[in-house]
């Protein structure tokens, strides 16, 4: 379980987190949704410890995370997949897949065939550079390096951006199965409020660095007001 | 206060040659009363505060770092020394116009490969021609006079000048005030149109190379042009600065322009403040007292300035400085906002315009 | 046979091949950087030799070559990594230019610092392997055991580099966290320790050069290593910085460019040679000639 409590970060003068509170279930979605600036990727890269807060803490499980070093949160099994995905153009996919499980104690050639098994796709690139591959192609792949390392937490930062709708509603599902069928903890920040409230456990909707609600995906998606001030998608 | 400040601005070419011709009677009037060694350290200060200052143009405001322009000045000074063996009647000026137009083919030249480059493969490629200068000044020695270099004829001091400053310390040594008060004009004279060239257009265009050149070329910019463009004119730069030190001196040798001196531009330009006037200015002003700075460390340490490490404090502490700078005060002295800059500033809050320094 | 390994062009092949040895580990030290963290380090020949003096000031005490040769490179790797946990490091995302410039000053420091601790005269030291041409004939053939030595070192080092960042965990992630340090670290990557070691490993492959040098020509002069500097850049240039291959294979050419220039057209413009070479192979293909990537990363 991911908890934050009273979490406030700063850009030099510009507040993006203004005092954010909530808690993310262990083995549950948690969608983060909000409109673009509202502070949602701060929040993930926070989490992560890429930034520092003001103020606040962040606990996974039992563990506190402000002030440990990203490498460390990485290997304490929190795995998080940023914004435009992160994949090294410059390797292969299966360079790329060996990155991720390079900190973990996980078997590499059982996790590389784990992952292939799960995205063909992958599989049959594994040698082509990462530049050749399609959007599609990428989200595959920043997904399977987080997943190869067998982390406990999944961080995903928009990972339906730049994908046709069919492709999304796919990767949702696939999101759904790897959650239940892992017992992951997943953070999902999505301007496409409609396809992540489908999957989503819960929710919480950031407006100009403030959490506005939290709780029941299902409670915040019938939210009239939620839905017209905050996530501008009419959700059915 | 409006007119005031935007005199200090400089924002227009009137209130920028009331400046420049201010600062440059102040400096006149100071060589009056400097003894004739500190004049003789000022002028080459004023020589080198032109180099600078063309370096300031193509590091701070076309974002194109270069470590050759020693190089520069050794094409400047050379063509100045040939031309003067020859040719001993030449107006001081004329001389200097040659340099500047050599110096700027040659910098046209080197830019043709290095416009293509960014980066460390830019600074290593001026390196390289940094680097070369010493050995083909020595080779070519029908043109360059070999080893021994070429001996010019000292600049004479005309007699008016003399008569002028009777019963000063200039009676003592016209020569040196001359070759002072001479140096400092032409510099005064490089800063105004170096100060015109900030403001111009050509000068928005130039930073907007530098931090977006997606946006330049999309706004009609032709950045091969622009590029090659800033390393002509501090090529130009240096050629005349070059060429003035050499004639201070009154020769030239393959000595003269080693690749040491391209790192003590960087130094200075990046101490006194990089992509300014008064950073070119101060960092002239910082070679010229530089003899005697490192004669003080010496001093204050104890150190004998024979041995092996006095003779090398002048290079340990450029070089200590040049890092300490760049951790620490990356945009150089000049930046450092003292009581009377932070008076001037306007009260309304203005959108910051990206400035020079962006690039440190 | 013979004749033909003594006859002029041998003899500058072989000439060129001694020198661009050199060169090619200048070279690959500077791959090595460039490839694990994207910094170029100017000060890399100056580095390389005041380590190298440190070692041969050692041999004064009467220890042998290859206990210099050690005790150079590990003073390189020392030296490396506390310039990359001291200078370096404050600098990351700042502007590229800062640790050009940061490494330019670094390079003045300790040139002038050599010089004021052990006079700038040239020291050098004892040959391991004889230096004496071999015969053939009855004629100079312009090879002989320590060149061959030299040989066989540089390509043996640039297959180990190559090795290592190709087929190894650490090449690996050493790559990653140049090409990518954010994403690197959210995969658990350890960064900064990359990032020393890749400052380590190059200049410790610097230091070779220099000591090689050291042992080669008539001693190394303080400022000696700017020429080779130079010429070694300008081979990872034409080589590609990504390539440790093009690096090795560049130094090569370079140094046989210039033996050529120098016998056949004249001494004068042996200089210029490398940068002619810089110039032509740049304008030819910018980003190097053995580089996969497409364009230069700027």
């Amino acid at each position: 379980m991911i908890r934050v409590e009273g979490l406030s970060v700063n850009y030099g003068a510009v507040r993006a987190l203004r005092d954010v509170t909530f808690e993310a279930p262990t083995g549950q979605i948690t969608a983060v949704l909000g409109a673009n600036g509202a502070g949602k990727t701060t929040l993930l890269r926070t989490i992560s410890g890429l930034v520092a807060p003001k103020a606040g803490s962040i606990f996974l499980d039992e563990k506190a995370l402000v002030g440990v070093a990203t490498e460390n949160i990485a290997r304490m099994g929190v795995a998080h997949v940023p914004e435009g995905r992160g994949v090294i153009e410059e390797l292969t996919v299966e360079e790329n897949l060996r990155l991720g499980a390079m900190a973990s104690k996980v078997n590499l050639s059982e996790g590389l065939n784990e992952q292939y098994e799960r995205f063909s796709a992958l599989g049959e690139r594994r040698k082509k550079l990462c530049s050749t591959l399609s959007g599609g192609e990428r989200q595959m792949l920043a997904m399977s390096r987080a997943l190869i390392a067998k982390p406990r937490v999944l961080l995903l930062d928009e990972p339906s951006l730049g994908l046709a709708p069919q492709i999304t509603a796919q990767l949702m599902r696939v999101i759904r199965d790897l959650c239940e069928n892992e017992h992951l903890t997943v953070i999902l920040v999505e301007q496409n409020a409609k396809s992540a409230l489908r999957i989503a456990h819960r929710a919480v909707v950031l407006h100009l660095g403030s959490a506005v609600a939290s709780g029941d995906a299902a409670e915040v998606a019938a939210n009239d007001d939620l839905r017209r001030y905050y996530l501008g998608v009419v959700v059915e | 206060m409006d007119w005031w400040r935007s005199f200090f601005r400089q924002e227009s070419t009137h209130s920028r040659l009331l400046g420049v011709a201010f600062l440059t009677a102040v400096t006149l009037a100071i060589t009056i009363v400097l003894p004739p060694v500190a004049n003789g350290d000022l002028a080459r200060g004023a020589a080198v505060a032109i180099v600078i200052l063309g370096l300031s143009w193509l590091i701070g405001w076309s974002g194109q770092i270069s470590l050759g322009n020693s190089a520069f000045m050794a094409v400047g000074a050379y063509t100045a020394g040939i031309w003067a063996r020859h040719h001993t009647t030449t107006p001081l000026i004329l001389t200097l116009v040659l340099a500047m137009v050599f110096g700027g083919l040659a910098g046209l030249i080197i830019a043709i490969p290095s416009t293509r480059l960014r980066g460390p493969y830019l600074a290593g490629l001026t390196l390289a021609f940094a680097a070369a200068v010493t050995p083909i000044a020595q080779n070519f020695t029908s043109i360059t006079g070999g080893e021994g270099g070429i001996f010019m004829n000292s600049l004479v001091t005309p007699h008016w000048f003399g008569q002028l400053f009777h019963g000063t310390y200039a009676s003592i040594d016209a020569n040196s005030q001359w070759l002072a008060d001479l140096s400092v004009v032409i510099a005064g004279i490089s800063f105004f149109f170096m100060a015109n060239l900030f403001h111009s257009r050509s000068g928005r265009a130039m930073r907007l190379v530098r931090d977006n050149d997606v946006a330049a070329e999309l706004m009609g910019v032709n950045l091969s042009r622009a590029r090659s463009s800033a390393f002509m004119v501090a090529a130009a730069y240096a050629g005349v600065g070059g060429a003035l030190y050499a004639l201070l001196q009154a020769s030239v040798t393959p000595e003269t322009f080693p690749l040491t001196l391209s790192i003590t531009l960087l130094t200075l330009m990046v101490l006194g403040g990089i992509g300014t006037l008064s950073g070119a200015v101060i960092g002239g002003i910082i070679y010229s007292f530089s003899p005697d700075l490192v004669a003080r460390v010496n001093s204050l340490t104890g150190v004998n300035p024979t041995s092996n490490l006095g003779a090398n404090m002048q290079g340990i502490i450029f070089g200590a400085l040049l890092i300490l700078t760049m951790l620490f005060v990356p945009r150089g002295i000049a930046s450092i906002k003292t009581p009377i800059q932070k008076l001037l500033r306007t009260r309304r809050p203005r959108p910051k315009l990206p400035d020079a320094a962006e690039v440190i | 046979m013979s004749t033909f390994l003594t006859s002029t062009f041998m003899h500058n092949v072989f000439g060129g091949l001694a020198q661009g040895v050199v060169y090619s580990l200048v070279a690959l030290s500077l791959v090595i950087i460039w490839q694990s963290t994207h910094v170029l380090n100017f000060a890399q020949g100056a580095m390389a030799m005041f380590a190298t003096y440190i070692g041969m000031t050692e041999i004064d005490r009467g220890i042998g070559y290859w206990w210099c040769v050690i005790i150079s490179v590990a003073v390189g790797m020392a030296l490396g990594g506390v310039t990359e946990r001291v200078l370096i490091r404050p600098l990351y995302g700042k502007p590229e230019i800062n640790p050009i410039v940061v490494m330019v000053g670094f390079l003045g420091i300790i040139e002038a610092l050599a010089a004021a601790i052990w006079t700038s005269t040239t020291r050098n030291i004892a040959e391991p392997f004889s230096q004496i041409f071999y015969h053939a004939n009855g004629k100079l053939v312009y090879l002989s055991p320590f060149i061959i030595f030299q040989i066989i070192l540089a390509i043996a080092i640039m297959l180990a580099v190559a090795a290592l960042f190709r087929f190894t965990r650490l090449g690996l992630q050493l790559r990653a966290s140049a090409m990518a340090p954010e994403v690197s670290r959210l995969l658990g990557i350890r960064v900064s320790r990359m990032l020393t070691f890749g400052w380590m490993l190059s200049a410790g492959v610097g230091a070779i050069a220099a000591v090689i040098t050291a042992s080669a020509t008539f001693g190394l002069f303080p400022t000696d290593m700017d020429g080779i500097f130079v010429a070694g850049f300008i081979a990872a240039a034409v080589g590609g910085l990504e390539s440790p291959i093009g690096a090795v294979a560049g130094g090569l050419l370079i140094g046989l460019a210039e033996q050529f220039i120098l016998s056949y057209w004249s001494p004068n413009v042996a200089p210029l040679g490398g940068i002619i070479i810089l110039v032509v192979a740049l304008m030819i293909r910018p980003q190097g000639l053995f580089t996969k990537t497409a364009g230069r990363r700027v």
